[in-house]
């Protein structure tokens, strides 16, 4: 089993760089999601995996075979890739059965009765049994993805691209469905690239996350890693929702915003440097207001503007003291706060990320 | 159902009355011509049925058009459909050229088509026979025009483009996904062509080889100008002969309805095939489409194209050129041969030319204004659905593409030579038979006009106070405009080139441009001809350059 | 390049020499009391199958002679020109004024149907019987022959064909053309005399060819002067001797056994819209001046005495003449057109 080798891969359209000296490391057996917003060049680097696209420059290697470079592109029939699309691209003239069974034909050494053997089994697999006469257009939306998954994993790929194949689902569905890709890709250990715009859906689905915007890997990580270390304002955003403070960093732990000061996760920044410091709404607790703060801990007092119930949460805008800032804090339910009340905020240091990239 | 409220609306004049028009162009005339075919000295009788199934030499007319229309049919699949692939899918060079040659073939008349071939392939002094024969020495003539494979072979050049757009409006919808699914699955370029996109493509396929029958099926010019010399007929030329003296309309009428009977017939089986729901693509979007790179085939694809375009465009407009510059057509082109003189003979000398550019143009204009104006009224009313019935009037407004040209120009023979509505020898009946003609393309394009433009605009609009036709004139107009300029360019170039139902209605005072083209051909005037066909192309470049800058797009409607 | 040189200037000079002659004729007609009638009609309404370059050449002569008469000239075959006179009859029109074709069949049944005006032009008293109609509704305006010719380019003199039977010889298989008795009057009147000749079987083997089909008599010459077909089986004289005339190589054969006269009546209509000026259109066409034209630039024959012909091409009274009866042309007609359209197809 090969891992993707991206090397600084680039191409436009025009004026605009839809890839912009991508590189990306998948190892062999890993499901890596690329996640990020619409225009971020995601499925323009998948469709470039995939050999639809030629690469202006950079390298695409699965293995040791260099399949894309601005020289020369393998066609994808060749690439002994599977893929899932959007819209599932099913066959609307063919069966289930003849739907799945197609890339099998193209493999040599596998005879008609491999096939049919095959097929059926791959059908069970994803809870189709049965459906191997049906058409497409007699299926509902979840059992199409399933013959689409199907399809693809029958034919043993070395690499499985999928294409948000969940954003046509239903809620309910989709939630169900991740799982399930879960669980298959844990039973047949296919490297896998996986585009989507929906965080959730990364990180319960992949190993590793890359977040891609403007045509650029800006982070890799697993989803604590993306989540709790964000490297880039933008990740910071992108993934779950934060608080960005822009600051002077005073010390390598300390940072300066206006008049407040926090205690950070610390890093080697020079005193000086102008940061902005990252702080999810969860990471807040809410107290009673404290005169004497425990040490070690960013304790700091506001006021609530708002307070909205969520059902299993409540969510807050609060207003710190000694400052126009506005802090949104998210606590489980337990004591709720009604506007117009004091509260004292106490956030671990550890939780307060600092990033240096100057860019708003 | 809204329509309640509606009832009430006094615009529902308009919408009612339009209709009412609508039923009694189609109605009057077919009644006309089932009472006639049906009458005799002693009442009904079905003794012309009887003589027009039991005559041999109707028979073999109804046999020539069986073979003509089929050949036709698989001859402009088998020419439409590669090419529309090629230049939709492939990356053959000079796609945007080829589109706009296709193009050129579906507004060239095909008579005048027929006409240009006469000079080309005429046994003997065709020019590619002569050439043919100092190149090889040999006797014999490479083609014969004037045969049953000539008329199918000039048919076939201008009416594969009904294919090709079919063709290629379908390939355009099919998701590109769904090929690049089998391409990532290991299906090479061909292998993805034969088994995704063949399939998908089968019913338009099939659909289109119905049009091309229901186009061979109805043309008399190409017939009467390469079928008469050879000495055979084809349905519509021996219903044309049915008016020669002593005339015989009963045995016309009765002749008719079973053409007419196998038009509809098809129609409904391409209906059908057409609406099969499961073969539209499935689920996602649409998005970039991978062209096929053809390798090594490029040129030779292209070539190919070329040669079908030399077919249609190249040859016979050029040959058309060298004759109307010539005195003798069939001599070289030399200093000497070189004149102006047919174009002073068309222009100056013949009586019948002026009058019939000017019956033409009058013709064109007026049904064309006419008849968009009449069409845009039925597209909103069944796009809006503002009357009871108005299925019936979709319906209605589509159903003259069911009647062969000839056929309607018998009805309407019938109908108006007759109290109390005498209208056989003026202008009126050529524009009572255009109008009904021309009627379903220009419903066609206005239907998709409003279906583009979503009734909420106009909702808007009324709940603040407009009333319905106010809407129509601020909202909805300028909207449509594109769209019922292209219905009118429709229709008008439908006009001028329109022979079938002019040959049988016109008089001596209202002669058009295609009938006196044909007339000329009868006296072997072959300068003069080329001259008037030339001016009735340059019409309809110029009508067609208008539509593409009215709509903005290709005027085949195939989108990039 | 001497001959296209001079024969561009005998072109001058016959265009010279029919204003030379309109001017004589308007001078001649000046005085004609109808003139004013006419000019109130305004108009005169020509159906005609006439070639078409002769009848708008007439049509420009009158038009030139009296000023404030237009001739509005709709020419057609005379199969055709029947057809639409009916028709239009039928839809209760009335716009034709002067018919003239080369059916004398039509005529018969028109003065049958008593749809003629009795009128006999001036100076007509001097033409052959053959011309006149023994009531006095229609008279020959001209008259042609129907005669074979080949393109010389093509055939050799020594191997033309000399005789109507000759065209029969396999030898000329896909190499002849024939005009239809169903357009032209001339044909028709042609086929019944070799049908009266040889039968309806000389026909049925003459199919066997495989001639290619045009209508008009006028058709035949352009076939020929192209080389699309080397051999014309009919057509009007006048026709072949025209283009024989402007250098195309063409020549005409006389066949001894006899050359099928066609005489094309003309005839004003009963209903005639514009009678004075149709009338004096009428006087107009029977004149010596105008038989004259048509003798000498257009070809034809005529009935008219005084009228001298271009010598070279032989004259009426040297050829074997067959003759139709008009009323057995007409109770024929429809068995003319049906049989051929069996040999021939279409």
């Amino acid at each position: 089993m090969p891992g993707v080798s991206i090397r600084g891969l680039t191409l436009r359209y025009g004026d605009l760089a839809a890839v912009e000296g991508l590189s990306l490391e998948v190892a062999p057996g890993e499901l890596v999601a690329l996640l990020g917003p619409s225009g971020c060049g995601k499925t323009t680097t998948l469709r470039l995996v995939a050999g639809f696209l030629t690469p202006e420059s950079g390298e695409i290697w699965v293995g040791d075979r260099c399949l894309s470079s601005s020289a020369s592109v393998v066609p994808p029939e060749q690439r002994r890739m599977a893929m899932i699309f959007q819209s599932y691209a099913l066959w609307p003239h063919m069966t289930v059965a003849q739907n799945v069974a197609y890339g099998l034909r193209f493999k040599s050494g596998v005879g008609r009765s491999d096939r049919i053997r095959r097929v059926s089994e791959m059908l069970r697999v994803v809870q189709l049994a049965g459906y191997e006469a049906r058409y497409p257009g007699e299926l509902s939306g979840g059992q199409q993805q399933r013959v689409a998954v199907a399809r693809a994993l029958v034919v043993e790929p070395e690499i499985l691209l999928l294409d948000e194949p969940l954003s046509n689902l239903d809620a309910n569905l989709r939630e169900e469905m991740r799982f399930e890709i879960r669980r298959l890709h844990e039973a047949f250990g296919i490297t896998t690239l996986y585009v989507t715009h929906d965080q959730a859906e990364a990180m319960v689905i992949s190993d590793r996350i890359a977040v891609l915007e403007r045509g650029r890997v800006v982070q890799t990580g697993t989803g604590d890693e993306v989540f709790g270390r964000p490297r880039t304002r933008f990740v910071a955003e992108f993934i779950g929702r934060t608080n960005l403070l822009d600051g002077v960093a005073a010390a390598s732990d300390t940072v300066t915003v206006g008049r407040l000061r926090f205690r950070v996760a610390g890093t080697g920044v020079a005193p000086g440097t102008r940061v902005a410091v990252s702080i999810r709404p969860h990471a807040i607790a809410l107290t009673e207001p404290v005169d004497h703060p425990a040490p070690g801990v960013n304790a700091l007092r506001g006021t609530v503007k708002r307070a909205s119930f969520l059902g299993d949460s409540v969510d807050y805008e609060i207003a710190l003291a000694d400052s126009d800032i506005v802090l949104r804090v998210v606590t489980p339910v337990g004591q709720r706060r009604r506007a117009g009340e004091s509260v004292g905020l106490q956030i671990d240091p550890a939780a307060c990320i600092m990033l240096t990239d100057a860019g708003a | 159902m809204r329509l309640g409220a509606r009832a009430l609306d006094r615009s529902a004049v308009v919408w009612v009355g339009a209709a009412l028009a609508l039923v009694v162009l189609m109605a009057l005339p077919l009644g006309w011509l089932v009472a006639l075919s049906v009458s005799g000295e002693q009442g009904a009788t079905l003794a012309h049925y009887r003589a027009v199934l039991g005559d041999l030499a109707l028979r073999k007319a109804v046999w020539n058009t069986i073979v003509l229309a089929f050949w036709v049919g698989l001859g402009s699949v088998a020419v439409g459909a590669p090419l529309a692939w090629l230049t939709a899918r492939t990356d053959v060079p000079g796609r945007g050229v080829i589109r706009t040659l296709v193009l050129a073939s579906f507004v060239t008349p095909p008579f005048l088509g027929a006409f240009a071939w006469v000079m080309l392939a005429g046994p003997n002094a065709g020019l590619l026979n002569k050439l043919w024969r100092g190149a090889t020495g040999s006797e014999d003539a490479l083609l014969n025009i004037f045969s049953m494979p000539g008329l199918i072979f000039v048919v076939t050049t201008y009416t594969f483009p009904y294919v090709y757009i079919m063709i290629a409006n379908t390939l355009a919808l099919i998701a590109s996904d769904l090929e690049e699914a089998a391409a990532i699955l290991g299906a090479g370029r061909f292998a993805v062509a034969l088994t995704v996109t063949l399939p998908m493509v089968l019913p338009a396929l099939v659909s289109g080889f119905i049009l091309a029958v229901l186009q061979a099926l109805a043309l008399f010019g190409s017939p009467a100008i390469l079928s008469l010399p050879a000495g055979f007929h084809t349905i519509t030329t021996q219903i044309w002969t049915f008016f020669h003296f002593p005339p015989k309309i009963e045995m016309a009428a009765a002749f008719s309805i079973p053409l007419l009977l196998a038009t509809a017939l098809l129609l409904l089986v391409q209906k059908r095939i057409l609406g099969r729901r499961g073969y539209a693509a499935i689920g996602g979007k649409g998005g970039q489409r991978r062209t096929i790179a053809l390798g090594r085939w490029r040129w030779p694809a292209f070539g190919a194209c070329l040669v079908v375009m030399a077919c249609a465009i190249f040859l016979p407009y050029g040959i058309l050129a060298k004759a109307a510059l010539s005195r003798a057509w069939a001599q070289p082109l030399t200093w000497d041969n070189l004149t102006l003189a047919n174009f002073t003979f068309t222009f100056f000398e013949y009586g019948a030319t002026r009058d019939a550019i000017v019956n033409t143009l009058e013709l064109g204009v007026a049904t064309a204004t006419v008849g968009a104006g009449l069409v845009a009224l039925l597209a909103y009313i069944t796009s809006r659905r503002l009357v009871l019935g108005h299925r019936l009037v979709g319906f209605l407004a589509l159903a003259p593409v069911v009647i062969p040209g000839v056929v309607l120009a018998v009805a309407l023979f019938i109908a108006y030579t007759r109290p109390p509505l005498l209208l056989y020898g003026t202008l009126a009946i050529l524009f009572i038979a255009y109008l009904t003609k021309e009627m379903p393309v220009g419903y066609a394009q206005s239907d998709a006009t409003f279906r583009g433009i979503p009734p909420e605009l106009e909702d808007a609009g009324r709940i603040l106070g407009a009333g319905r036709l106010r809407i129509l004139r601020d909202v909805t107009a300028p909207l449509a405009r594109s769209g019922i300029i292209a219905a009118w360019c429709f229709i008008f170039i439908g006009v001028i080139r329109e022979l079938s139902a002019s040959i049988i209605l016109f008089t001596p005072t209202t002669k058009v441009m295609s009938v006196v083209i044909f007339d000329l051909k009868e006296e072997g005037q072959f300068g003069a001809i080329a001259v008037l066909g030339l001016v009735m192309l340059a019409l309809t470049f110029v009508t067609v350059a208008v539509v593409q800058a009215a709509l903005g797009r290709d005027v085949l409607g195939v989108r990039e | 390049m001497t001959l296209r040189l001079s024969r561009t200037w005998t072109r001058r000079v016959a265009l010279l020499a029919s204003l030379a002659v309109g001017a004589l004729v308007s001078t001649a007609f000046a005085q004609d009391g109808r003139l004013e009638a006419a000019k109130k009609e305004g108009k005169v309404v020509w159906y005609t199958s006439l070639a078409l370059p002769s009848a708008e050449k007439v049509a420009k002569l009158f038009e030139a002679a009296y000023p404030g008469v237009k001739v509005e000239v709709h020419r057609t075959g005379s199969e055709r020109i029947i057809a639409r006179v009916m028709q239009e009859l039928k839809a209760n029109i009335k716009n034709v004024d002067v018919v003239h074709t080369s059916d004398a069949g039509h005529f018969v049944f028109f003065k049958a149907q008593k749809l003629l005006t009795k009128y006999t032009p001036a100076g007509v008293d001097g033409f052959p019987a053959g011309f006149k109609d023994r009531d006095g509704y229609y008279y020959g305006l001209r008259a042609t022959v129907n005669v074979i010719a080949y393109n010389t380019k093509a055939i050799p003199a020594a191997e033309a064909p000399k005789t109507w039977k000759d065209l029969l010889d396999p030898k000329w298989k896909g190499k002849m053309v024939t005009a239809h008795p169903g357009y032209s009057g001339v044909i028709s009147t042609h086929v019944l005399a070799l049908v009266n000749q040889y039968g309806w079987d000389y026909f049925k083997q003459l199919a066997q060819n495989k001639l290619m089909l045009v209508q008009s008599a006028v058709d035949p010459s352009g076939v020929v002067a192209s080389g699309e077909r080397p051999v014309a089986v009919d057509g009007g004289e006048y026709t072949f001797y025209q283009i024989k005339k402007k250098g195309n190589p063409v020549e005409i054969v006389y066949p001894k056994e006899g050359v099928p006269l066609v005489v094309s009546p003309t005839a004003i209509m009963s209903f005639a819209p514009h009678p004075n000026a149709a009338k004096l259109f009428t006087d107009f066409t029977f004149s010596r001046e105008i038989q004259q034209v048509m003798a000498d630039s257009e070809g034809l024959y005529t009935g008219h005495p005084e009228v001298k012909y271009p010598t070279d091409k032989p004259k009426l009274s040297d050829l074997k003449l067959l003759t139709v009866d008009p009323e057995e042309l007409e109770k024929r007609g429809e068995e003319i057109r049906q049989r051929f359209v069996e040999f021939f197809g279409a």
